[in-house]
């Protein structure tokens, strides 16, 4: 199988189809629809990757990455959203999912 | 070497003044109420509905929906650089000109039969337009909506010959908005959500900390520590209808290790911006009526709610930042910051539907605020005043309430 990411990230490799992700209202989405285990799994996976991904993505502009490259980053933005699922809600995650989908996300610059 | 925290004193003596007395409950669902509210409030106080950013050349133009007007408004950045707002309707019959929410072009063309609009309002052409004679063009201008920016934030007052200027409306604290960063602000996130709760029930609840332990006991830890278990500001103050509360510091805050290095990245964006320590970094703005922009550069946040009906209302949150995503870094920081206000506001939407539940039946006669709930108390009174002052000019005027 060809590789998804730029090299040094193979052991995310795993988690491609499921975190890279486009766009911030589809990332929080992806987020709401994932079980605790592949939140967790991601999250362990990526939490010590995220210092080289960022090192590695700022040697560009944004709109100059190929396409490994946005796909680690649109990862790396999946991250910021498993981040506070993981380690700040916890068991709570399911309940906050349902409150969550009440506050519509209507505008990111990440998405412009 | 224990390093001694200062001794936190709670502000209660800067509340006194306001009183002890409960507060009728009816206030906050009643429907007779909500409409002395919306006339002598919100249909002649200055809204805030967007910021310049969204403006940002000439031609280009946004649309707003203000619900507790049944209006639709049109803000527009003319050929001369000027912000004006006009009725997003057509003089002919009414009919509505644009309904995306955004866009760009010299000219409002009515779909219906092609009146065309200037960027000031003006009618410009009108097909077959001879046969409305005496009609002339000229008193066929879209009626206009008063306008001004304040710290780039943009309000429009829907009395036709308001009262005071944004910046009289504003006072003291126009000055200091326009030291925050949302005045240099070049993007921004938004989240919005509807709600079944009255609009004060809703702003109310971003108006005290007394909740915060127990709403947002995972999200919001870092707020709270043994000196200041209720995470209480440290400081309030007054200005006409409006009031601030400054934010205290956490001299030892809970931080996880991922949320430490991502807000650490927020952080040393916002210090290489230059725009961290300003003196109103710690000031938390609730401009009446409804209206909150927090100064803290890292979660710039600003906050409006716009009332629906006596149960209704709608919320938009921004996040402002000062220059576009220029590199991944920055681009991942703002997003954590999203997600870490968001999930935090997203609490309190669910405890206020309930708190407007319980009302409905008409049993609990009284609410009750603490010292440390004196902005909601501030905000109840303001709302008072200004419906005992719109009551007594339509006595004047020989109009029944």
């Amino acid at each position: 199988m060809s590789k998804m990411l730029p090299d040094g990230f193979e052991a995310l490799e795993y988690f491609v189809e499921r975190w890279a992700v486009d766009g911030t209202a589809n990332r929080d989405r992806r987020r709401g629809d994932s079980t605790e285990n592949e939140r967790v799994a991601f999250f362990e996976a990526a939490k010590g990757l995220i210092p080289q991904a960022l090192e590695l993505l700022d040697r560009k502009p944004l709109d100059e990455f190929n396409e490994r490259e946005q796909r680690l980053m649109n990862m790396v933005l999946s991250f910021a959203h498993v981040a506070m699922a993981v380690e700040m809600l916890g068991d709570a995650e399911p309940r906050h999912a349902r409150f969550r989908e009440v506050m519509r996300i209507t505008r990111s610059p990440a998405d412009a | 070497m224990n390093v001694e925290t200062p001794v936190f004193t709670t502000p209660d003596e800067q509340v006194a003044w306001l009183g002890t007395d409960p507060i009728p409950a009816k206030a906050y669902y009643d429907p007779e109420w909500f409409e002395l509210e919306r006339q002598a409030i919100f249909m002649r106080s200055w809204i805030e509905v967007g910021h310049a950013c969204e403006l940002p050349e000439p031609g280009t133009w946004i649309r707003r929906e203000l619900e507790f007007a049944d209006a639709s408004i049109l803000i527009v950045r003319g050929k001369d650089d000027r912000i004006r707002a006009f009725y997003n309707a057509c003089t002919h019959r009414g009919t509505q000109l644009v309904e995306e929410e955004s866009g760009k072009g010299a000219n409002f063309l009515c779909p219906y039969h092609f009146w065309n609009f200037g960027d000031d309002g003006r009618l410009v052409a009108a097909p077959d337009f001879k046969r409305f004679a005496p009609l002339t063009k000229e008193e066929c201008s879209i009626p206009k909506v008063a306008v001004d920016t304040c710290a780039g934030l943009i309000f429009v007052n829907l009395d036709p010959e308001p009262k005071h200027t944004l910046r009289e409306y504003l006072g003291e604290y126009a000055d200091r908005l326009e030291t925050l960063p949302v005045a240099k602000a070049t993007t921004f996130h938004e989240y919005v959500y509807e709600i079944d709760a009255n609009w004060k029930i809703t702003y109310d609840n971003f108006q005290e900390n007394y909740h915060l332990r127990h709403v947002h006991g995972l999200t919001g830890v870092a707020t709270v520590h043994q000196q200041n278990q209720y995470g209480y500001p440290d400081k309030y103050t007054f200005n006409g209808p409006h009031r601030t509360q400054q934010i205290w510091v956490n001299p030892e805050p809970l931080i996880k290790p991922m949320q430490g290095y991502n807000l650490g990245l927020v952080a040393n964006d916002c210090a290489q911006q230059g725009i961290m320590g300003s003196p109103d970094s710690r000031t938390y703005f609730a401009l009446f009526p409804s209206l909150f922009i927090i100064g803290t550069p890292m979660q710039h946040f600003s906050h409006k709610v716009y009332p629906i009906s006596a149960t209704k209302s709608r919320g938009v949150f921004r996040i402002y930042w000062v220059d576009d995503d220029d590199s991944a870094t920055r681009r991942y920081a703002r997003e954590y910051a999203l997600c870490s206000l968001r999930d935090i506001h997203t609490e309190d939407v669910n405890i206020i539907n309930r708190a407007q539940k319980g009302l409905l039946s008409g049993a609990i006669k009284k609410i009750h605020f603490m010292t440390m709930e004196g902005l909601c108390r501030h905000l109840y009174q303001q709302v008072v005043a200004r419906v005992e002052d719109y009551l007594e000019e339509r006595e004047a005027a020989g109009e029944t309430a």
